[in-house]
C-alpha cells in the first residue's frame, strides 16, 4: 500500500480541482480514500475470471444493442488476455467493472447512503465515519425485528435458537422426545406435545404452530410402529395383514431415509449454531435446515402417513378379505397422490389373496389357513384330506394322498352317501370377506370355479385332469391387483373350462344321462313293455296282502320282468342298480299300496341325485304305478265285457245291461288313456326334451345342473299330480284322481260280480236247457227269487259307481279348466274334447259359474 | 536494450488502449490518464472494488465542490 498514496494525489486532484491549491482538503480527500482501499468492500469478487467477464456481458446484453458490445467486449478481454503487460487482468477488468455505470449494484446505496450521513470530512478524521462505508448496509437494514432480538437478549428471554427447535423436531417425527419439546407423557394426553419454556427460552407461538404440525408426523408415525410391531409378535395374524405390515414397514424404512437426509442436512448448521449462535443465522438460512423447510420436505409424508395410520386403524377391526376391500375403498380418490398410494398398498397387500384365489380357481384347492379368503371350508365335514396339506398342522403325513385314496376309498363310499350335502355345504361363500373390486357376480363364478375343480378332483377322483390344468394354467401369467381385466378374463376361463370339465366328467364318467335316462324308462315307466311285463308278473301277488309279500319275490319278477322285455337291452351298470322293494307297511295294506321300484345311486351322482329328489321319483312311480294298474285292470274289463259275454254268457235281456257297463266302461278307458299321454306326452317327454337340451350345451356349473334336474323334476311331478298353485288347493286333484281311481276299481269289482252272476245264471239256465233235453248236469242249486234279488242289487252297484265316475269326471274336468297350468288346462280339454261333459253340465239345471271357459 | 524498452512501452501502450476501449465500453467516464493511475494502482495491489469506490467518491466530491461553487 505504500505505493498507493503518490498515485492518490493526481487522482484527487483531478476529480476535485480545489485541492490543487487547499492542502488540508487534499490531504483530508486522500486520508479518506486510504480508508476506503483499506477497508473490505468487495471481498465477494468474483472468484474467477470467466464468472467475472460472464457477469459482465449479462450486463451488456440488457442494454439496446448490447449483443453487439457484448462481443465487442469479447474480442478486447481476449486481447487484453494476450498482452503480457499487466499481472492482475481480472483485478483491472473488476475495477472497471466496478466503476461502469452499468454496475447499478453499488451505485443506488451509495447514492442514498451519503446524504443521510454528515460529510465525512467536515467532521475532521472521525472513526465513526470511516466505518461508515463497511456497514453501510447492515446499519442501514437494521429492522425492528432485530432490535426487538436485541432487545430481549438484554433483557435475558431469548428465543431459543431455531436450530435446536429443528434438532428436536426432528426427533418428535420419530417419536422420540426432544429437549425443549416432547410428547406428553400421560396416557390420556397421548396427542399432545408439550413445550419445555422457562422464562430465559421462549418458543413463540407461530413457531409452536409450525413444531406442532411436524409433531402430528411423529404421533402417526408411533401408531403406525406400534401397529407393526404388534402384529410381528402377535400369533395368528393373517397373511393379507403380515402383507400390510410389510408395506408398512417398507415405508417407514423411506420415512427413516428421509430423516437421515435431513439430519446430515441439519448437523453443519447445527454445529455452526453452537458456537456462533448470531452470525451463524443468516449462513443457516442459506444451507441448513429451518422449521419451514422441514415442513415442506415432510409435506407428502404427512398424507402417506395419515392414510397409513387410517389403514392401521381400520385394520385393526378387519380381517382378511375385509381388509382388502377396506383398503380398496380409499382407492376411489380424486387426489392421484391418494390413489397411487392406496393403489401400491393394495397391490401388495391384495397378493396373498391372489395366491389363495389362485390356487382355489385353478386347482380347486383352499389354500388358507388364517381363514381370510372368502370361501370356507366346513370343517364338520371331517374330510381334512380335502383341505392343502401344509394348512394342516403335521400336514405332511397327509401328503401320499393319492395313495390314500386307494385304501380310503371304501370309506369314501360309506362316508358320502350324501353327494349333495357334501357339495352344498363344504365350501361357504363368505360375502363380507369377497373382495369388491372382484364383483359379487365375479366372486360367485370363483367360488363356483373351484368348487367345482374340487369336487371334481375329490368327489369324482378325478385329480390326474386337475393337475395338468393347474400346470398349464401357471404358464398363463400371475393375477394381481393392477390387472382386473386380466383377471376377469382369467376367472371366465376358468369357470368355463372348469364347468365344462364339470358336465364332461358327469355325462361322459359318470353316465349322468345313462341314469337319468334310465329313471324315466323305469321308475317313470318309460319303457312300456316292461311296465306291462312287471303288471303282468307281479299283479296277481300285488292284490295279497303287504305282509305276505317276500322281497326275494319281487326282486325274481323284476327279473323276469327286465328278461322278457326290451329293458333286458339296457347296460348293466343301470339295471344293476334297479331294485324291487316294499316300503313300510301297516296292517291291512295290499301290496299294490306298497311296492316301490328303486333306482340306486352312487356317489358322485348323488349329488344331483339326491335323497329328495329320489323321493320325488318314487312318488311318481307310485302315482303312475296305480294309472298303469288301472289301466291294466281296465283292459281286463273291457276284454271282459266285450269278448267275454259273447263267448260264454247268453242272457238276452242282460244284453242290455251289458251295453250300459260297456258305454261306461269306454268311458272310463278314454279317461284313464288321455290321462296316461297327457302325462307321458305333454309331461315327461317335453320337460326331458328340455333337459337335455340344458346337459348338451354344457354350461353353467354343478349348481346349475342339479337346479336343471330339479326344474325338471318338479315340473314333471307337479304336472303328473296336477298340482294347483293355489292355497288349499295343492292336492285336490290329486284327492279327486285318487277318489276316480277307486270308483274305477269298484266298477271293475261290480262289473267282475255282475259278470260272474251272469255266468253262473247262464249255465243253470243251460243246466235247466240240458235237463230239458234230458241231459243230466247237475243240481240246480240257485233259487229264481234269491238270483233276482242278488242281480238288482249288483246292477245298482254297477250302476251306482257308473254314475259316480261321471259326476267325479265331471267336477275333475270342470276344475282342470280353470287350472292354473297350461297343461293341465289342455288336459282338461282333452278329456272333453266332444265337450262330452259340458254338455251334461249344461243340461243340468243348476247355472254354474264355469261360463264360457270351455 | 532499447529496443526491447521500446517493445514494453509499445505494448504497455496497447494494453492501456485495450483497457481504454473496455473502460469506454463500460461507460465509466475515465479519461486515459486516470486509467492509467488506477491501472498503476490496482498493479500495486490496490483492492480493485475499494478504488472503484474512491474514484466514485471523488467524482462525486468534485461534482459538490462544483455545485457549491
Amino acid at each position: 500500500m505504500s505505493s498507493n498514496p503518490p498515485l492518490l494525489d493526481p487522482l484527487v486532484n483531478t476529480y476535485v480541482p480545489a485541492s490543487r491549491t487547499n492542502e488540508v482538503l487534499r490531504n483530508d480527500l486522500v486520508a479518506h480514500c486510504q480508508d476506503i482501499l483499506k477497508s473490505h468492500i468487495g471481498h465477494k469478487a468474483e472468484p474467477n475470471f470467466t464468472q467475472l467477464t460472464d457477469s459482465v456481458k449479462r450486463r451488456l446484453l440488457q442494454l439496446p444493442a448490447g449483443s453487439t458490445s457484448a462481443s465487442k467486449f469479447n474480442n478486447l478481454v481476449a486481447r487484453l488476455l494476450d498482452q503480457p503487460v499487466l499481472t492482475r487482468k481480472q483485478e483491472a477488468v473488476t475495477f472497471l467493472f466496478a466503476l461502469s455505470s452499468l454496475n447499478s449494484r453499488q451505485q443506488p446505496a451509495i447514492q442514498l447512503s451519503f446524504p443521510s450521513q454528515p460529510p465525512p470530512f467536515k467532521n475532521s478524521t472521525n472513526n465513526a465515519a470511516s466505518d461508515a462505508p463497511a456497514n453501510l448496509n447492515r446499519e442501514h437494514g437494521r429492522s425492528n425485528a432485530s432490535r426487538l432480538r436485541d432487545y430481549r437478549i438484554y433483557k435475558g428471554n431469548s428465543h431459543i435458537n431455531e436450530s435446536l427447535l429443528v434438532r428436536d423436531t426432528l426427533y418428535l417425527m420419530q417419536g422420540i422426545s426432544g429437549k425443549y419439546v416432547r410428547f406428553a407423557s400421560s396416557k390420556e394426553e397421548e396427542k399432545k406435545i408439550v413445550f419445555n419454556t422457562d422464562s430465559h427460552n421462549i418458543i413463540t407461538a407461530p413457531t409452536q404452530a409450525l413444531i406442532h404440525r411436524l409433531a402430528e408426523l411423529g404421533h402417526l408415525y408411533c401408531r403406525v410402529e406400534n401397529f407393526v410391531r404388534e402384529r410381528e409378535n402377535a400369533p395368528g395374524v393373517g397373511m393379507i395383514e403380515q402383507s400390510l405390515c410389510h408395506y408398512l414397514q417398507a415405508q417407514l424404512t423411506e420415512y427413516y431415509r428421509l430423516i437421515a437426509v435431513l439430519e446430515t442436512q441439519l448437523s453443519p448448521s447445527g454445529r455452526q449454531g453452537t458456537t456462533s449462535p448470531d452470525d451463524a443465522n443468516p449462513t443457516e438460512a442459506e444451507t441448513g435446515l429451518s422449521l419451514r423447510r422441514l415442513d415442506v420436505w415432510v409435506n407428502d409424508w404427512r398424507l402417506r402417513m395419515r392414510m397409513m395410520s387410517v389403514c392401521v386403524e381400520g385394520a385393526r377391526g378387519a380381517h382378511g378379505g375385509a381388509l382388502v376391500n377396506l383398503i380398496h375403498s380409499y382407492t376411489d380418490n380424486g387426489d392421484p397422490f391418494v390413489r397411487k398410494f392406496t393403489d401400491e398398498l393394495l397391490e401388495e397387500v391384495s397378493r396373498p389373496f391372489f395366491a389363495t384365489l389362485h390356487k382355489w380357481l385353478f386347482s380347486g384347492e383352499l389354500y388358507d389357513p388364517f381363514e381370510e379368503f372368502f370361501v370356507t371350508a366346513d370343517s364338520s365335514l371331517g374330510h381334512i384330506l380335502y383341505v392343502h396339506p401344509s394348512s394342516i398342522p403335521g400336514g405332511i403325513n397327509n401328503l401320499g394322498n393319492d395313495d390314500g385314496f386307494g385304501a380310503d376309498a371304501d370309506d369314501f363310499l360309506g362316508q358320502r352317501d350324501n353327494g349333495k350335502k357334501l357339495w352344498e355345504t363344504k365350501y361357504r361363500f363368505r360375502k363380507d370377506m369377497l373382495p369388491l373390486f372382484v364383483g359379487e357376480s365375479f366372486g360367485k363364478k370363483i367360488f363356483s370355479t373351484g368348487k367345482s375343480l374340487n369336487f371334481i378332483r375329490y368327489s369324482c377322483l378325478d385329480s390326474d385332469w386337475v393337475v395338468t390344468r393347474e400346470k398349464m394354467s401357471n404358464t398363463g401369467g400371475i393375477l394381481q391387483y393392477g390387472d382386473i381385466g386380466g383377471l376377469e378374463r382369467s376367472i371366465d376361463t376358468a369357470y368355463q373350462v372348469a364347468s365344462h370339465r364339470l358336465f364332461e366328467v358327469f355325462i361322459d364318467k359318470f353316465k349322468l344321462l345313462d341314469h337319468l335316462y334310465a329313471l324315466k324308462s323305469f321308475i317313470l315307466l318309460g319303457h312300456g313293455d316292461f311296465a306291462d311285463q312287471l303288471m303282468e308278473t307281479l299283479g296277481p301277488s300285488l292284490g295279497k296282502p303287504a305282509n305276505t309279500l317276500h322281497r326275494h319275490n319281487l326282486t325274481v319278477d323284476l327279473e323276469t320282468a327286465i328278461r322278457s322285455s326290451n329293458a333286458q337291452k339296457d347296460p348293466t351298470g343301470v339295471l344293476r342298480r334297479l331294485d324291487a322293494r316294499m316300503l313300510e307297511y301297516s296292517h291291512g295294506e295290499i301290496g299294490w299300496d306298497v311296492f316301490t321300484l328303486e333306482y340306486k345311486v352312487n356317489p358322485p351322482i348323488d349329488t344331483v341325485l339326491d335323497q329328495e329328489i329320489m323321493g320325488n321319483y318314487l312318488k311318481l312311480f307310485k302315482h303312475l304305478w296305480q294309472l298303469k294298474r288301472i289301466e291294466k285292470a281296465l283292459n281286463l274289463g273291457w276284454m271282459r265285457v266285450t269278448g267275454g259275454i259273447h263267448t260264454f254268457i247268453r242272457l238276452p235281456q242282460m244284453e242290455f245291461e251289458w251295453h250300459r257297463i260297456r258305454l261306461v266302461m269306454a268311458e272310463m278307458v278314454h279317461f284313464i288313456r288321455q290321462l296316461e299321454t297327457y302325462c307321458r306326452l305333454e309331461v315327461i317327454e317335453c320337460s326331458w326334451k328340455v333337459l337335455v337340451d340344458f346337459l348338451n350345451k354344457k354350461e353353467g356349473d354343478l349348481d346349475a345342473l342339479i337346479d336343471a334336474h330339479r326344474t325338471y323334476l318338479e315340473r314333471v311331478t307337479k304336472k303328473i299330480l296336477l298340482w294347483n298353485s293355489k292355497p288349499g288347493k295343492e292336492e285336490l286333484l290329486l284327492r279327486q284322481l285318487g277318489e276316480i281311481f277307486t270308483i274305477i276299481l269298484q266298477y271293475r269289482e261290480a262289473t267282475d260280480n255282475f259278470y260272474n252272476h251272469c255266468l253262473t245264471e247262464s249255465a243253470r239256465r243251460d243246466q235247466a236247457m240240458d235237463a230239458e233235453r234230458g241231459v243230466y248236469t247237475g243240481n240246480p242249486d240257485h233259487d229264481a227269487d234269491v238270483t233276482s234279488d242278488v242281480l238288482s242289487a249288483l246292477l245298482i252297484r254297477v250302476k251306482e259307481y257308473g254314475s259316480h265316475f261321471s259326476d267325479k269326471v265331471q267336477a275333475m274336468v270342470q276344475q282342470l279348466q280353470i287350472h292354473p297350468d297350461l297343461d293341465c288346462r289342455f288336459l282338461g280339454v282333452r278329456l272333453s274334447f266332444s265337450e262330452y261333459y259340458k254338455s251334461k253340465k249344461d243340461s243340468q239345471p243348476v247355472p254354474s259359474s264355469r261360463g264360457s271357459q270351455a | 536494450m532499447s529496443t526491447r524498452e521500446a517493445e514494453r512501452n509499445a505494448s504497455a501502450q496497447q494494453t492501456l488502449d485495450i483497457l481504454y476501449e473496455i473502460a469506454t465500453l463500460l461507460n465509466t467516464q475515465l479519461d486515459k490518464a486516470t486509467l492509467a493511475t488506477c491501472i498503476g494502482m490496482v498493479e500495486n495491489g490496490a483492492n480493485p472494488e475499494a478504488l472503484a469506490a474512491v474514484i466514485q467518491e471523488l467524482r462525486r466530491e468534485g461534482g459538490a465542490r462544483d455545485a457549491n461553487r
